[in-house]
């Protein structure tokens, strides 16, 4: 079973440039005080405000909203990336995020090397890696490529690859931002198989993205985010219509 | 098709079960202490296959770039090391067959705690892209440094090998007192690493002071010239914790037995320094994701 709850939570972000990000600044600041002082301060954006939020097994939720809307720091939320400034945030199941599919890999190491690499990051045993190696090798069709350094490979061999090691893992709780790079055309239906055989695996998806028809195909409801702020929480097709019609009457308010 | 394997205690943050997330008003300060260290510190410790990959993989792209690797810096370190030797020794009007070994065996142990020490100032920014998608130990990055930097020392200390024989330094247990002193080095590299790397993630000209820092540390502290050179001014390097760390390493590898006040001193400032550590990171923890 698993279980995403939140309550009240609120995530402030901290803005820093080179003034705030030094120590001369911060220690003249402290010894010399008057205006100097200010300079320790910096910026704080409210990423999400007093956001409730509740998913069960069997919830597949569309995140939809436009740049900037709270959408990624939800997720970073959700997988303890980010630690909320206010509020709780009580989370049942092993959570899997999928931001960046490339994450961990390492030019300069083979294709084979970087299965071992990657799939450590992503937090899997030894066992679990040697299971699924046939496997990845098997859908990359990279073959004798995976013995060279990845360096060498063109963007989408790269991404094929980086796309089969994020895609072996079985997530009680899966969180994908944006779109995932897949590389070529002819690849992409494959891998969206793949990609849903993934989300099927899962007990709860959670998907940022801007592509209505690909979340119309992996969800069943949608939240959609506003200035940091949850302005709907429902039904898939409610919510969408409600953020592509915001002049439509009648929204439901965002109850969890 | 795949199958979960249940480890016994969760080998990373993202593999437990339940994880409860609470801001720092619903959080008493013992138990932000003892989620801090569990899920911050000692849960990295048990990450180990991560930070080793990653250790390795550092260490395998430096073999890719030139066949011998990291024995390039063995090869400069020997190159320094016998040029300094040859001419230092007159100046020091020692004894080539004292002053060599010694230099050679201080020289690399400040390589290797320089070197760990160099690195931490990047241990969260040179991986932010990870620590901004999963949640893992922070001291997961910090121990990735100091253990490929531990790799890196197991290639330069194979100067000590012909060193050892052409001086003919005999072996003797007491040389085994080189494997604890190696050993309360480390220790004391990780908490200041966490330190370093805390303080260089928030603070970002803290690298260059931490490298002129290092710099001129290699001047004042003994590694060049023997403590007795100081006569009456012993206390400047006493009062140097570099001093007593290198002198733990050093001693049991030329077959001497260090002071026990150096033994003291390090494993005081592994306690102080520990805790130091733990107590930084329950305090910035919660916001380090957001320097980088």
């Amino acid at each position: 079973m698993a279980s995403i709850f939140l309550k009240n939570v609120g995530v402030d972000i901290p803005i820093f440039d080179v003034k705030t990000a030094s120590l001369k600044k911060a220690l003249l600041g402290r010894t010399i005080g008057g205006p100097f002082a200010r300079s320790g301060a910096h910026l704080m954006v409210s990423a999400l405000k007093n956001l409730d939020f509740e998913a069960h097994d069997g919830d597949r939720i569309a995140l939809v909203g436009d740049n900037g809307a709270g959408k990624s720091t939800l997720l970073r939320v959700v997988s303890h990336v980010y630690p909320p400034t206010s509020g709780m945030v009580h989370v049942v199941g092993k959570v899997s995020p999928m931001f960046d599919t490339t994450l961990g890999m390492s030019m300069d190491a083979t294709g084979m090397e970087n299965i071992q690499i990657a799939g450590t990051i992503w937090g899997m045993t030894r066992a679990q890696i040697r299971n699924s190696t046939d496997d990845i090798v098997e859908f990359t069709e990279l073959g004798e490529f995976l013995k060279v350094p990845v360096r060498t490979y063109s963007n989408g061999m790269l991404l094929r690859l980086a796309f089969a090691i994020a895609t072996i893992r079985d997530p009680e709780i899966l969180l994908i931002d944006e779109a995932i790079g897949v590389g070529d055309s002819g690849f992409f239906k494959k891998a969206f198989a793949r990609l849903l055989q993934l989300v099927e695996r899962s007990r709860i998806l959670m998907v940022a993205s801007h592509q209505d028809d690909t979340l119309r195909r992996l969800c069943n409801k949608a939240a959609w985010l506003s200035h940091g702020n949850l302005m709907a929480f429902g039904e898939f097709e409610n919510v969408l219509s409600a953020y592509r019609n915001p002049n439509a009457p009648a929204q439901q308010p965002a109850t969890a | 098709m795949l199958t979960q394997v249940k480890d016994a205690p969760s080998m990373t943050a993202t593999a437990a079960s339940t994880v409860d997330f609470v801001s720092l008003s619903n959080l008493t300060l013992k138990a932000r202490i003892a989620r801090t260290i569990s899920e911050e510190i000692v849960a990295g410790f048990y990450a180990w296959p991560v930070w080793v990959i990653m250790g390795w993989d550092d260490i395998r792209q430096r073999y890719r770039r030139s066949v011998i690797g990291p024995f390039w810096i063995t090869l400069s370190m020997g190159v320094f090391i016998l040029l300094l030797g040859v001419i230092y020794s007159r100046l020091f009007h020692m004894e080539l067959e004292n002053y060599l070994p010694y230099l050679s065996i201080g020289y690399i142990v400040w390589g290797f705690m320089s070197a760990a020490i160099n690195d931490s100032c990047i241990a969260f920014t040179d991986t932010s892209r990870i620590i901004k998608q999963i949640k893992l130990p922070y001291s997961v990055y910090v121990l990735r440094m100091v253990w490929r930097n531990f790799i890196i020392f197991l290639h330069t200390i194979v100067i000590y090998i012909p060193i050892a024989i052409i001086f003919k330094i005999e072996p003797n247990l007491k040389m085994l007192l080189a494997i604890p002193g190696l050993i309360l080095v480390c220790v004391n590299l990780i908490w200041m690493a966490t330190v370093i790397a805390i303080l260089s993630t928030r603070y970002r000209d803290i690298q260059p002071i931490v490298g002129t820092t290092i710099q001129l540390g290699m001047f004042a502290t003994p590694i060049m010239w023997p403590i007795s050179s100081l006569g009456n001014a012993r206390i400047v390097a006493e009062v140097n914790p570099a001093y007593h760390l290198i002198e733990i390493a050093r001693a049991p590898l030329l077959g001497e037995f260090a002071g026990l006040h150096s033994w003291l001193a390090a494993i005081g400032l592994a306690i102080v320094g520990s805790v130091l550590a733990a107590a930084l990171m329950v305090r910035a923890s919660r916001r380090i994701v957001f320097w980088i």
